[in-house]
């Protein structure tokens, strides 16, 4: 139960405490409406976020490196084909570019030595420059890159077998290759289904393999090198008279006589010349 | 010396590359990886004095002959059809498939191949061979080796004639 002199001792007490609290009250009030006023608030402390901000973009790499690289790897290894998908584009676009700049540069250092020699060479490079307007460091680098035939092969069309084959080097089995050759054909053909039409080439970087075709057989020439079309036809007419010539009388099925014949052939006509 | 093209055709996973990697390579593998479209290599074997170079087109397997592309057909001396012992699968359509095959190739010999022999009981062998409308011409096992060299050395012999 409270006295009447216990009350008498709160009031002294609160009165006392006015007087004394009085400007620390006022202070606390203050900075509670300071506090609570986003304009007060963001004047006082944006300049001390921007301080922070300013060093944390100074020391970033340097705290920050070692985290961020890691994330990086982590996700250019999670997502390697979206990343291929879009560089090979750009990348595609540049190595052409590189190329082609290149090969400017070899045409012109072409162009140089031409205009500074006197050889025979040079003086029918010039003439024809003028006469026909093919520039000279185009009829260089066509003489530069003359194809190579580096095998033949005159196999049965449905078959696939073998009447004769000759090779610049030692390949691998040539019936298998002749099998093969047969079998993609055969298989690009009916895939497409383009019944009277037939196979021409099979390209595979600079290796090129021609293929002629025959009613009972096509002949397969395999060449490195680049190829004019005007060549292309020049071979293609060379293919016509060897095969009008050697194998016109070829059996039903393959033999090994027919092969020694018609491999000795290819190779005196098409490897050795 | 004398070729000749061979087909090896079926179901898929009745053991064609089996018997091709066998006869080939002498190699066996259980892992088994489906062939796609055609894969072709070369023995050449003796029968007698005379070589026989054998030509083997190991043709990706379906589950009917007329989804095989007709043009791998062409040109073949012999068929060899294999067929899976443990699977009624492989040659619940023996029949229909032999029409198209003599339909493709009517002047090829063709053998008609139970492979996997390993897995099956003699009895159950006995028991397939009695339902099937054709006559087995050559239990096979890929893995053991068992009847593949016969099968083409026989089929060698029969070219040579």
């Amino acid at each position: 139960m409270v006295t009447p002199e216990k009350k008498q001792d709160e009031a002294l007490l609160n009165q006392l405490q006015s007087i004394l609290l009085r400007e620390d009250r006022a202070t606390v009030q203050q900075l509670r409406e300071a506090m609570e006023d986003p304009e007060l608030i963001s004047e006082r402390v944006g300049p001390i976020i921007e301080r922070r901000m300013a060093f944390f973009k100074e020391n970033f790499p340097k705290e920050f490196q070692v985290t961020v690289d890691k994330m990086i790897e982590r996700k250019l290894k999670a997502s390697q084909e979206v990343i291929l998908d879009v560089i090979y584009p750009v990348m595609g676009k540049m190595i052409k570019k590189y190329v082609n700049h290149q090969i400017q540069m070899v045409k012109d250092g072409i162009d140089e030595t031409i205009k500074k020699t006197f050889s025979k060479r040079g003086f029918f490079w010039q003439l024809k420059s003028k006469l026909f307007g093919m520039k000279a460091s185009d009829q260089v680098i066509h003489e530069m890159k003359d194809y190579k035939i580096e095998e033949v092969y005159v196999t049965q069309r449905n078959s696939g077998l073998l009447f004769g084959s000759a090779s610049a080097e030692k390949t691998i089995d040539q019936d298998v290759i002749a099998g093969m050759l047969t079998a993609i054909k055969s298989f690009v053909e009916d895939a497409f289904k383009r019944e009277r039409e037939d196979l021409e080439m099979i390209q595979y970087g600079t290796y090129k393999i021609l293929l002629q075709n025959f009613y009972s057989y096509y002949i397969a020439v395999a060449i490195s090198g680049s190829m004019s079309s005007s060549e292309r036809e020049e071979l293609g007419n060379r293919l016509l008279n060897f095969a009008e010539k050697n194998l016109k009388k070829l059996p039903s099925e393959p033999d090994g006589p027919t092969f020694e014949l018609v491999s000795m052939a290819l190779y005196k006509k098409f490897i050795q010349s | 010396m004398i070729s000749r093209k061979v087909i090896l055709t079926g179901s898929f996973g009745v053991g064609k590359t089996s018997l091709f990697r066998r006869f080939i390579n002498n190699t066996f593998s259980e892992k088994y990886i489906t062939t796609i479209g055609v894969k072709v290599d070369k023995r050449t074997v003796e029968i007698n004095g005379a070589e026989v170079s054998i030509l083997l087109w190991d043709i990706a397997g379906e589950v009917k002959q007329d989804k095989v592309p007709k043009s791998y057909f062409l040109g073949a001396s012999a068929i060899i059809y294999v067929f899976d012992l443990t699977r009624p699968s492989t040659y619940k359509n023996i029949k229909l498939d032999m029409d198209i095959l003599r339909d493709v190739l009517p002047d090829a010999i063709i053998k008609i191949v139970a492979n996997k022999e390993d897995l099956v009981a003699a009895a159950a062998i006995e028991k397939v061979k009695e339902s099937l409308p054709f006559p087995i011409d050559v239990v096979t096992s890929a893995k053991t080796g068992k009847n593949v060299e016969p099968l083409f050395f026989d089929l060698a012999k029969d070219f040579i004639g």
